[in-house]
């Protein structure tokens, strides 16, 4: 265990420390960090309230009103009573201005605002109502409450009732996107790193004084460690910029499910991927050579975050969904998904993961037979039978 | 004694037999020499040895014991192609392989420190190896194998490519570890310097051993032959029983049974003119082993 764990950490020690990587990863966190900083005021531009002015002689009566509607509405702007020019003009910093009798303003704006009109137009209404209901001798706060208190409410029928979700998509897509980029990254990670130590013979020395399986092993787990950190420093600073950017409110997405999803199949997907495809690198010997196991690789990663991606958003409840769910390549991508559409039932969560964690003991005895057989195997490629003999 | 022994080792790769019934053994304290032209076996062998490779038969003992992997930890391993991380530090790679030995952190670092000295690297120990001379990787290389105090050393080609400054380093370096009582085997081409350095020998050719022992040993033959120099009248040999050839002018080899019969041949040759040389020729490891590889060409 020791050693396996001296293995992992000169891994991660190595991976992290390189130049390449710190490089990459600082201008991944710079880019979505400084990005958000950026794109903030063109998203979140109208968080200052906008200043509307309203003539004196209007402003006493109607003020109340539109201050009423506006919150109502959700709408934050700012009412300043002026003197209103003979001209009617909107003046620098503020975006509109309202004239006239309460009960019939005029309201100038620089530009549509469709926000404003609806806020005024609701002033407005809301100060007729009120002086209608005085002047026939009734209460206009019992109005106001049986007014709140008539709503409608409403319900969907038929097939269409689960309109398409676009914050479920965007936060499954996010999830199984970031475990594919993870799980590709470190799986060409090991899998370079493998054939690193094939190529310099290092491995005839290492394989001296360790088994094949410890050094796998130790392989897998410090490339693990390291793809966690690079997979925080991405995570990290995109829920940063979600919730400054507060994206998350618009969407309302779970964000602990969706990130304790992401957790889980990290490492049942790391667990299946990596360690099969560490093993299948020892089939070759040079870095030339090793798009012949690495194009395997991204298309047994592909297919099924694409499947996810179509299948799941228009046919969530369909046959191959169901299917493609329990099957251990696409399982890490497929249930991410369906959780993030709220269409998977727990019993199929537990089932998926109890099928991946049946199966990663027979991948990584496969690997580590591959790789034992086929590690110190120099010139061509190997076969992927003959290693299997060999091992 | 820790001696290594070496037991029936067999080794097919397809059709191809790369051992056939190799057994040796290597004492301790002994520097054991492994000639053999290409392909031989020497390579095979020594993986098998480490157990890189696995025989398809035969076996290997250390201390009468089978090696298994904890007895493994303590060889140290200089593989035919070199083998080191070419973008670690020459220091943190020798740290790195002695705690995969098992040394704690404390004596890895001492252990690289020393050898680092001892082989002429220690101002190289934050250079990456891939920006090493050949010549000063291949010292790092045999740090790497001494770096953990192995009780066994096992060395594929320890000398090749080495200056003679080197040669001296390593050979000092080996003939230290074996008067500690370390077996030492290791394989070259160079056989003047194995002639030199080790008690035994031994001669693979086509996977299989054809000779070993120590160099007196493999040099004693069946019928002693004796070297003649001098200026001798024409036909002196003519009344010399036994075959007489002349190698080069004014030098003579004779087959004689034995001593007596190689004096009565020196009395002839006395009265035949002036001798100014008579020894007993041994033959060199390169002769030997020359000998060998045209057996092995006519075979």
């Amino acid at each position: 265990m020791n050693t396996v764990w001296l293995i992992a950490r000169r891994e991660f020690r190595v991976r992290t420390l390189s130049k390449a990587s710190l490089i990459s990863s600082g201008i991944m966190i710079a880019i979505i960090v400084i990005g958000s900083l950026i794109a903030k005021p063109f998203l979140a531009g109208d968080d200052e309230p906008g200043v509307v002015q309203v003539d004196t002689a209007t402003a006493g009566e109607l003020v109340p009103y539109l201050d009423a509607a506006a919150e109502a509405q959700d709408a934050p702007y700012v009412f300043e009573e002026v003197e209103a020019p003979a001209e009617p003009a909107i003046a620098e910093d503020t975006v509109g201005l309202v004239v006239g009798p309460a009960d019939a303003p005029t309201l100038y704006l620089d530009g549509g605002d469709e926000t404003l009109t609806g806020v005024v137009q609701a002033a407005t209404q809301q100060f007729a109502l009120t002086a209608t209901v005085e002047d026939l001798g009734g209460d206009p706060g019992k109005v106001a409450t049986a007014l709140a208190g008539a709503v409608a409410s409403v319900e969907m029928l038929g097939d269409d009732a689960g309109e398409f979700d676009s914050g479920a998509f965007f936060a499954g897509f996010a999830v199984i996107f970031i475990l594919f980029f993870v799980l590709i990254q470190s799986s060409s990670v090991i899998m370079m790193g493998v054939v690193e130590e094939k190529s310099s013979r290092v491995v005839e020395i290492l394989l001296a004084t360790v088994r094949p399986a410890t050094l796998l092993g130790g392989k897998v787990l410090g490339v693990g460690l390291y793809a966690l950190v690079q997979a925080a420093a991405m995570v990290v600073p995109a829920v940063f910029a979600t919730w400054y950017l507060g994206l998350l409110e618009q969407f309302e997405i779970p964000l602990g499910p969706l990130l304790s999803n992401l957790a889980v199949w990290f490492v049942l997907g790391f667990a299946i991927f990596t360690v099969f495809f560490g093993g299948l690198a020892a089939l070759v010997s040079r870095q030339e050579d090793i798009g012949a196991v690495s194009t395997p690789m991204m298309l047994l990663m592909m297919v099924p975050l694409y499947l996810s991606i179509y299948l799941v958003p228009n046919n969530p409840d369909g046959a191959a969904t169901a299917v493609l769910t329990q099957v251990p390549f696409f399982a890490p991508f497929m249930v991410p998904m369906r959780a993030a559409f709220g269409t998977i039932a727990g019993w199929e969560i537990a089932l998926a993961i109890g099928i991946c964690l049946a199966t990663i003991p027979l991948l990584t005895w496969i690997a580590g037979r591959v790789y034992a057989g086929a590690v110190l195997n120099t010139g061509g490629r190997m076969k992927f039978r003959d290693a299997l003999a060999r091992g | 004694m820790p001696d290594l022994r070496i037991d029936h080792l067999t080794k097919t790769y397809g059709d191809l037999k790369a051992l056939d019934d190799v057994s040796f053994t290597v004492r301790g304290g002994e520097l054991f020499g492994f000639v053999g032209s290409n392909g031989a076996g020497k390579t095979t062998t020594m993986r098998i040895i480490l157990g890189v490779l696995r025989a398809d038969s035969g076996s290997v003992t250390w201390n009468d014991a089978p090696l298994d992997l904890e007895a493994r930890r303590r060889i140290g391993y200089m593989p035919e192609e070199r083998g080191l991380y070419p973008r670690m530090k020459v220091g943190e790679q020798l740290v790195y392989l002695a705690r995969l030995h098992g040394l704690s952190a404390a004596d890895a670092a001492h252990a690289m420190e020393h050898w680092t000295e001892v082989l002429g690297v220690a101002e190289r120990r934050d250079t990456e190896v891939e920006k090493l001379s050949l010549g000063n990787q291949q010292r790092v290389q045999l740090a790497s194998a001494l770096v953990h105090g192995p009780e066994v050393l096992v060395l594929d080609e320890p000398f090749s490519g080495l200056d003679p400054v080197a040669v001296e380093v390593m050979s000092g370096v080996l003939r230290e570890q074996a008067a500690r009582g370390v077996p030492v085997i290791f394989s070259s081409h160079q056989l003047e310097l194995v002639e030199r350095l080790c008690d035994r020998v031994g001669i693979v050719r086509a996977g299989r051993m054809v000779a070993q022992g120590t160099i007196d040993e493999l040099r004693a033959t069946e019928r002693p032959v004796w070297e003649i120099a001098g200026s001798l009248r024409v036909g002196w040999a003519d009344a010399v029983a036994g075959s007489v050839t002349e190698v080069t002018p004014g030098v003579w080899r004779v087959e004689a049974a034995d001593a007596d019969a190689a004096h009565t041949a020196l009395a002839s040759a006395v009265q035949a003119g002036t001798v100014t040389s008579f020894a007993p020729v041994r033959p060199s490891l390169t002769e030997l082993f020359q000998g060998v590889v045209s057996e092995e060409v006519a075979a």
